[in-house]
């Protein structure tokens, strides 16, 4: 059994890698609104596929014109992904003026429910949207960067089994981690990234500071929401085929991500991230292997929500977290 | 007897120590103050004693049993029952809901019960409302009593969570600066609330206040903390005159002005 | 002057009762006279709604609503070639309207946001089914199945009982949980129950998969087989009728306090001696039986299930209801329920239809995109943002039980007069 792990391991870490970036990424929408407001952000996976839609309309759009084509795929890629990220953030801000803001002195239960709300409105309105333009709301982009490499795993050791992926693979990975440095650099060495952490700790003391707090959590929406659209963008590149409903799934998983590095905490997200996309993968490879075929990797989702569970029960402030306790 | 006796009692939060070694008890019938400036620990104590904290070190008996590691609802089932510091009603439920929620543990109806309206859970629910409109009497709410909880006045909403507290017929009840935001009048009126209620119900009282002088005329004893740590502890008049005590509230300075005139002192206590 | 006569006409019980009659009277006919009105069934239905607001006693409103769903009802939609789908379209209603309340519950009494609920109605619909198909001979040592329809009263229970510990197992790991992370763990749930009955055909088949099971055997009552949909429409008012009765019983009792003690505010519930786990266990319990008694009915009644049947969009549909009708009222949740179950059956298909019939005739063109059938996420999305934000209480806000003052006081007063009788003798 150990010698089947062990000769698919190189293909599940590499695989388990590029999900779990783009769970990073996600995850680092959930953290930054979580830390500043307390609130799960539902729609944030809807965010993320409303992204992977422009980014993939954009493509296609791009790649119809012949001038576009003597452009080098790499800069067509960097200014998708850049124009995406401007939109998904302007939704993002736009989401928070309308449905979250009025309910600031709300019961708690109240913003979750609008949330949920906007998630089904982005949904079906992507839909309508692709469904009119292209007749169908399962897109398929042009497949860029595809071209395969292979590590020869097996010349290291016979027992490991070759790896192979695409060249976009690189370029998630690189992006993502691109992505998470310069969040990083903004959350803790830049002014604006100084208000949002003063805000997300007191907001009534950040606001007598002079602090705009509207302003600095219309950013961190704009941030989050912009980093969710270009992970979308990376997931179209990645696996090719999108639908409206991608979102849904995908950002709960990367709330698990989020929660297991520690709500609240940016660098917690990411570790979370790519844990979970790891730990997954191994889980979808290896599940029927390790129950002698009972389970198989269509329980890998269940396994997500065990982990969940596990932590909220054990470990609720996450990997990284410190522990909190009520004021009363 | 002691109904409260708590030894040694430790907490820390991380590395904060928020109480420290404190040892305090409440004599059984008695009123019981607890003072200190701002940040002294106070609060913490109460939710040592009432189970939504637990100590990190030290023993919390009540009427002799301890009470350490239980939960606050299993709290309050031996006796203990407690207002807050910042009121915490059911805002969304009446006035007399709200006091019916304090009965609840002495409700013995279950579900089967509930489901089939049995004369009996008919009677228990009926003898306790009235119970509960008679508490509301008591503390001059009863008109109020189908008025929502959080549309009351501050000081009615008060008065409502001593009401509420008392409907679970603890043996000791904790008071977190029940004259906290009244005005004089209110406060003369909970004042005279407080010192006729102990015996009336047959509670002791163990309170945090700011207000000096409701402190020194209801309480028997007072024990002063400051920085986590009890300084002081006697009659109001040992408290009165304590240079700890006036250190603690005003500084090194105010104590050699206390130790010039202790009429003065006095009035900076206050 | 015209406005305030009509107004205090209006006002007046019995001119109230005469009007009523009147409105139920001529939309019966209607319904029976008519080939297919969809109208005057809903409108029958609506008079429902215009009792509730009426100046009568509680038990005559009760008296009036019953007859009218037992008797009038399926009399008066009788007449024509579309009885049995009105039949189906108000089963259905009191389906979601049972589930609606169970979850009402959760998230009205106990504000326990739960996102998973469709689960519970997945296994109250699943116990019955296995054990009503031949599936149960896949795993069980003993008996021969599929067992007889007479079953299917005793499966009621059974089923409302498999799922109520389905909601304590859910519950005990879940409700540890604070407040926002119980949306996120319900809903994985939700999602890992209808994962597991989806691959749950190996390696012992118990739910046949994917497939589903069919040809679940039809109730049957005194050697009669219920198959037709006016038969699970009275099994499906008696058991709602029941559901009503048993959440207005809790509400207003002392489980019901403490459920909305809890919700009010944790630490203080707790301080009061209210244990909140077992506080939470037993709302997420009661409100599951509800919703798995209705999963049995659903399965006799489909006679086939799949997983497809209890997707995240059911639980959300559920979800929608609650908050619609107002969270925490019982009236509220039915009319939520009953407007969400008729949009989704009525409205959206009889729009679909006109819309294609004018497409068709070539008056508009809508494309296919945009019939209304495929609006049902964007109606939701709407309803919860717009009720969230301008009507968080709902169309019919819940409100706290009257107490009467005067019955308080008997008691007080009975001493004084006692004491003042004394003194009166004293002073003869």
């Amino acid at each position: 059994m150990l010698q089947e792990l062990l000769f698919s391991l190189p293909q599940v870490l590499i695989d388990g890698l590029a999900l779990g970036a783009i769970y990073a990424v996600v995850a680092l929408g959930y953290t930054m609104v979580y830390g500043i407001l307390q609130l799960i952000n539902f729609a944030h996976g809807e965010i993320f596929m409303t992204g992977a839609f422009i980014g993939t309309g954009f493509f296609i759009m791009l790649m119809g014109m012949s001038w576009a084509a003597a452009i080098p795929q790499l800069l067509l890629f960097i200014i998708v992904i850049l124009i995406t990220a401007s939109f998904t953030g302007l939704i993002g801000v736009g989401m928070e003026r309308v449905a979250y803001r009025p309910l600031r002195g709300a019961p708690r239960l109240i913003p979750l429910i609008t949330a949920i709300g906007i998630s089904f409105i982005l949904q079906d309105v992507i839909r309508f949207i692709a469904e009119l333009t292209t007749g169908r709301y399962i897109l398929t982009g042009p497949s860029l960067f595809s071209d395969q490499i292979t590590i020869s795993f097996s010349s290291i050791s016979s027992w490991f089994n070759n790896a192979s992926f695409k060249t976009s693979f690189l370029i998630v990975l690189i992006t993502a981690i691109l992505l998470m440095v310069a969040l990083d650099y903004f959350v803790n060495r830049t002014k604006w990234g100084t208000a949002i952490r003063a805000v997300s700790l007191d907001r009534e003391t950040a606001s007598l500071m002079s602090i705009n707090v509207n302003k600095v959590i219309s950013t961190t929406f704009f941030v989050g929401s912009a980093l969710g659209g270009a992970t979308g963008v990376l997931f179209a590149m990645q696996y090719g085929t999108i639908d409206p409903y991608i979102g849904f799934i995908l950002g709960l998983k990367a709330f698990i991500a989020a929660v297991l590095g520690g709500i609240g905490n940016i660098r917690g997200a990411m570790l979370g991230g790519i844990l979970l996309g790891v730990m997954e993968m191994f889980a979808a490879a290896n599940l029927s292997v390790l129950t002698g075929g009972i389970f198989g990797a269509e329980y890998k989702d269940v396994f997500a929500f065990a982990i969940l569970i596990i932590v909220l029960i054990f470990r609720p402030e996450g990997l990284l977290g410190k522990p909190t306790a009520e004021k009363v | 007897m002691p109904i409260l006796e708590v030894t040694n009692v430790t907490k820390e939060f991380g590395g904060l120590t928020a109480n420290k070694d404190i040892t305090l008890s409440v004599q059984e019938g008695s009123i019981t103050a607890v003072i200190g400036p701002n940040g002294a620990g106070k609060t913490t104590f109460f939710n040592l004693v009432t189970g939504v904290y637990q100590p990190t070190s030290g023993e919390i008996l009540v009427e002799g049993k301890s009470v350490v590691g239980l939960k606050p609802d299993e709290v309050a089932k031996r006796g203990i029952s407690r207002t807050f510091q910042n009121i915490r009603l059911f805002g969304e439920m009446t006035v007399i809901e709200n006091v019916l929620v304090g009965m609840h543990k002495h409700l013995k109806t279950g579900l089967l019960g509930i489901l089939l309206n049995l004369p009996s859970t008919r009677h228990e629910e009926i003898e306790a409302e009235k119970e509960a409109y008679r508490l509301l009497e008591y503390f001059d709410l009863a008109e109020l009593l189908n008025e929502k909880a959080k549309n009351l006045s501050y000081g009615a909403q008060r008065k409502l969570e001593i009401a509420r507290a008392l409907a679970t017929k603890p043996k000791l009840i904790l008071l977190d600066e029940p004259a906290a935001g009244m005005n004089p009048k209110e406060t003369k009126e909970l004042t005279d609330i407080i010192k006729k209620m102990g015996e009336e119900f047959g509670v002791s009282i163990l309170l945090i206040e700011h207000d000096m002088k409701l402190v020194m005329e209801i309480s028997e004893h007072i024990y002063v903390l400051d920085h986590g740590e009890k300084i002081a502890e006697g009659n109001p008049d040992d408290i009165r005159t304590n240079p700890k005590v006036i250190e603690a509230y005003l500084g090194s300075g105010a104590v050699q002005l206390g130790q010039r005139s202790e009429t003065n002192a006095n009035t900076t206590v206050e | 002057m015209m406005k305030e006569k009509l107004i205090g006409f209006l006002q007046n019980k019995w001119s109230q009762v005469i009007l009523f009659t009147l409105f139920v009277v001529i939309t019966s006919l209607s319904l029976y006279l008519s080939q297919k009105s969809v109208v005057a069934f809903l409108l029958l239905l609506a008079s429902l709604l215009i009792l509730y607001y009426m100046k009568l006693k509680n038990l005559t409103k009760w008296i009036i609503g019953g007859g009218i769903l037992f008797i009038l009802l399926p009399m008066a939609s009788s007449g024509g070639p579309a009885f049995q789908s009105y039949m189906e379209v108000a089963t259905m209603v009191g389906i979601y309207v049972a589930m609606a309340l169970g979850l009402n519950i959760v998230v009205g009494l106990a504000g326990l946001l739960d996102l998973g609920f469709v689960a519970f109605f997945a296994v109250g619909a699943y116990s019955y089914a296995i054990f009503a198909t031949p599936q149960a001979s896949n795993f069980m040592p003993f008996g021969s199945y599929p067992l007889g329809g007479e079953s299917f009263w005793i499966f009621l229970i059974i089923g409302g009982i498999c799922a109520a510990i389905a909601g304590v197992l859910i519950g005990i790991p879940v409700l540890r949980v604070k407040g926002d992370y119980l949306a996120i763990v319900t809903l994985g749930f939700g999602e890992i129950i209808r994962i597991v009955f989806n691959n749950l055909d190996r390696p012992v088949n118990f739910t046949n998969g994917a497939m589903g099971i069919s040809s679940v055997t039809p109730p049957s009552i005194f050697g009669i087989q219920l198959v037709f949909p006016h038969h699970f429409y009275f099994v499906t008012l008696v058991i709602l009728a029941f559901t009503i009765f048993a959440v207005l019983r809790f509400e207003h009792s002392k489980l019901g306090r403490s459920w909305k003690a809890v919700r009010e505010n944790e630490i203080a519930a707790q301080a009061m001696g209210i244990p909140l786990v077992k506080t939470k266990l037993l709302a997420f319990a009661l409100g599951a039986t509800f919703s798995g008694m209705m999963g049995v009915v659903f399965a006799a009644k489909q006679a086939f299930i799949d997983p497809t049947s209890f997707t995240l969009l059911e639980s959300f549909t559920i979800l929608v209801m609650v908050v619609l009708g107002g969270m925490g009222s019982v009236p509220g949740v039915i009319l939520g329920a009953a407007l969400v179950t008729i949009l989704n059956l009525q409205v959206l298909t009889e729009l679909t239809n006109w819309v294609n019939q004018l497409t068709l005739n070539g008056i508009i063109n809508v494309p296919d995109a945009l019939s209304p059938a495929k609006m049902q996420k964007l109606i939701f999305g709407l309803l919860l943002v717009i009720f969230a934000l301008y009507r968080p209480i709902g169309l019919i806000p819940a409100k706290n039980k009257k107490f009467d003052e005067k019955k308080l006081k008997t008691n007080r007063l009975a001493i004084d007069r006692e004491n003042t009788v004394a003194i009166d003798k004293d002073n003869v």
